[in-house]
């Protein structure tokens, strides 16, 4: 059960936010693959300006497939409202903007995604939006870090790839003291293995491409308003419980309450930047969700088969997963995901840099690609790719060794997914015979 | 905006637009535990389209100051206080569960002050389990839980949303669970005059239903519309919750009624 239903997981997945009953009683959610809404009236399509009542406008804005894929995240969540996006960085990049204004700061975890790192390192900054990063279960350092002008609290419950698992809630609990947000990206978990709301996140985003859509057919991201931050309290943010110009002077916290933000989000960025996911991607995405339970057990279970195997082999130099005892964040990760800390595994092979580049030419069923969470297992060299534009010390800081390997465990049979990296280490070894 | 009232400030929502007096004014009264936002897909219809509106936070509910009050006859008081606050002679009165009935109570007090009488999802009495009031004294958010497990329609249970994206649920969740909803139930509990209140009244009145009402039963419900001699709406598919769950039928039978006295505005 979550905050948002009284149903259990798999059933929201399959059913929520959508009954049979249009005229045709369609059983799967429809495509309302259109850009606009015919208003019956004059005085109907005024009144859906003005949020006298809810209903659609523009696709950019809202969409009824969307919308299906929206509320059924939101349930699974716990959180009070989501707006979908177009993809996982677009949902980032408007959760900042909605939450930022040039003057701002934000703090973030040092273990993130390489491309939301130079989202908030450079792009940001173009912006005036400064950004601290800091380790982020140092609780000193994320205290310390807190200035008068800071919006929120950003981090990702594993790391990308460091797999480094935020201790969400001793976070949550400094951004609560403080009056800011903590805004979770939980890509990495899905709310299969963690609802981040129940732990002290104010704010999900998940890059819905990933495990959630899980067949690798369309891009997509999230955001999550989890209802439970005082924007009033907090005395820092005026844009939601100030008067809202272009909207006849709203307030959004007065009006809204615990849905404000996603109000805010629907009213003003995705009208503004209009980074709306498409009906197309929304269907394709919801028929990935309907499954997602089923998957996730597979997924951890698949990741804890090869992280056993991986140990055994004299090719591999370490392994890195976070239910790893040898994992900094491993008690955490016990305590946030009982059903297992995702399907990332880390590992380096002998012969460096090298031996890891021979390692991904030589797999076969793995694909070398940039993205994780498809159904398939995945392999990627993270140092020459996804985090290249990071600066050595910032690769570091990171988490990121030269040798690295990233795996995204997939759902095939584990024998098969065993046969191909022994494939791979062998390559590895020979390259590192010849070094 | 706010109101002093008794001394303490008090929010009242106005529809998105500044509050006048000199308009026909529509005063919505939440439910137990809850608070103006339950109107949030009504007021704005009314404040844009000709009248004044009102939706206050009864004292110590989320915005407002002041301490709960603990009967709903009190509470009918503080709204004729309210009012006058205001500076409203009179107004149509728009009550859902325990507001319908401090609606009753501001009629049978200060009869002057309301014009019409709406309620929806209401009975003259809303009998609460003292298992419930125990639980919500002990904690507001677990009693809130069942409340909203009861309260909520097959619709909302599947997710459905009237605005696209929003869960109700979980906003009801949050609301609930920081407002004074033990003193709220308990009122409720003791308040047993409703439907002799009601055969007492001589005022316009309209009363709206639940098909799937499981707090304040569609017999019950019928029973006041007797007492009240109020013609009924039933709308199926829904639960106690109607102003969220299904606001635009609710708003289309606000407009209906509250119009049939004000024929020179609609």
């Amino acid at each position: 059960m979550s905050r948002s239903s009284f149903l259990k997981p798999d059933t929201i997945a399959l059913h929520s936010g959508y009954v049979p009953e249009s005229d045709h009683g369609s059983r799967a959610v429809p495509i309302y693959q259109t850009t606009s809404y015919v208003f019956e009236s004059v005085s109907a399509g005024s009144s859906l300006f003005n949020v006298e009542q809810g209903g659609h406008i523009y696709s950019r804005i809202t969409n009824p497939t969307v919308a299906v894929l929206e509320q059924r995240i939101a349930a699974l969540e716990g959180g009070t409202g989501a707006i979908c996006t177009a993809s996982g960085m677009s949902a980032l990049f408007t959760t900042f903007i909605t939450l930022c204004s040039s003057g701002d700061h934000i703090i973030s975890a040092t273990q993130i995604y390489g491309s939301t790192a130079t989202l908030l390192r450079h792009t940001m900054k173009r912006l005036g939006i400064d950004c601290s990063f800091v380790p982020i279960n140092d609780e000193a350092a994320l205290r310390d870090a807190i200035q008068p002008n800071t919006k929120l609290i950003f981090c990702e419950s594993i790391g990308n790839p460091g797999l480094e698992v935020a201790d969400i809630p001793q976070i949550g609990k400094i951004a609560s003291e403080s009056g800011i947000p903590l805004v979770v990206d939980a890509t990495f978990a899905t709310p299969s293995l963690c609802c981040t709301i129940d732990h002290g996140a104010n704010i999900v985003v998940h890059s819905i491409t990933k495990w959630i859509g899980g067949h690798g057919l369309a891009v997509g991201g999230v955001i999550v308003d989890g209802g439970n931050f005082d924007w009033q309290a907090s005395g820092r943010f005026a844009e939601l419980t100030e008067p809202y110009a272009p909207f006849h002077g709203i307030k959004f916290w007065e009006e809204f309450g615990p849905s404000a933000l996603a109000m805010k989000i629907r009213a003003e960025s995705m009208r503004d930047i209009g980074a709306a996911l498409s009906p197309h991607s929304a269907f394709l995405i919801i028929q990935g969700i309907e499954t997602l339970g089923m998957r996730m057990k597979k997924h951890v279970e698949n990741a804890k088969d090869l992280v056993e195997w991986l140990q055994s082999q004299e090719e591999v130099s370490w392994v890195n997963h976070p239910d790893m005892d040898s994992n900094p964040s491993h008690a955490i990760a016990q305590k946030l995901f009982p059903k297992g800390a995702g399907s990332i595994v880390c590992f380096g092979v002998v012969g460096g840099r090298a031996g890891g580049a021979a390692f991904i030419d030589s797999v076969q069923l793995a694909s070398n690609l940039a993205n994780v969470g498809d159904s398939r297992t995945l392999v990627l060299h993270p140092g020459t790719t996804t985090h290249s534009r990071l600066s050595p010390q910032d690769m570091i800081a990171a988490g990121i060794s030269e040798d690295l390997i990233r795996v995204s465990a997939g759902i095939e049979d584990i024998v098969d997914i065993k046969d191909d990296f022994a494939r791979g280490l062998r390559a590895a070894k020979r390259v590192a015979g010849d070094q | 905006m706010e109101l002093r009232v008794r001394g303490d400030n008090t929010y009242a929502a106005t529809g998105g637009k500044d509050f006048d007096n000199s308009l026909e004014t529509v005063l919505f009264i939440h439910g137990s535990g809850l608070d103006h936002r339950s109107w949030a897909l009504q007021t704005r219809w009314f404040a844009y389209n000709g009248y004044s509106v009102l939706a206050p936070d009864l004292p110590g509910h989320s915005l407002s100051d002041g301490k709960p009050l603990e009967s709903i006859e009190e509470m009918g008081l503080w709204l004729a206080d309210f009012l006058d606050a205001a500076g409203v002679e009179s107004a149509h009165v728009v009550g859902h569960s325990q507001g319908f009935l401090c609606a009753l109570e501001l009629a049978r007090q200060a009869a002057k002050k309301v014009k019409t009488l709406i309620g929806i999802g209401t009975a003259g009495a809303i009998p609460v389990n003292p298992a419930l009031i125990e639980a919500a004294r002990e904690s507001a958010g677990k009693a809130a839980e069942m409340l909203l497990q009861w309260g909520f329609g097959n619709r909302s249970h599947l997710g459905m949303s009237a605005v696209p994206g929003m869960q109700p649920i979980a906003i009801g969740r949050q609301i609930m669970s920081k407002n004074p909803l033990a003193i709220d139930l308990q009122a409720c509990a003791n308040y047993l005059n409703g439907d002799e209140v009601a055969s007492t009244l001589d005022v316009p009145s309209h009363l709206i239903f639940a098909g799937q009402d499981r707090l304040t039963p569609l017999k019950a419900g019928k029973v006041l519309a007797e007492k009240l001699k109020s013609q009924y709406t039933v709308i199926e598919d829904y639960g106690h919750m109607l102003p969220i769950e299904a606001p635009r039928r609710c708003l289309h039978q606000l407009r209906e009624t509250i119009a049939a006295f004000n024929p020179e505005i609609s």
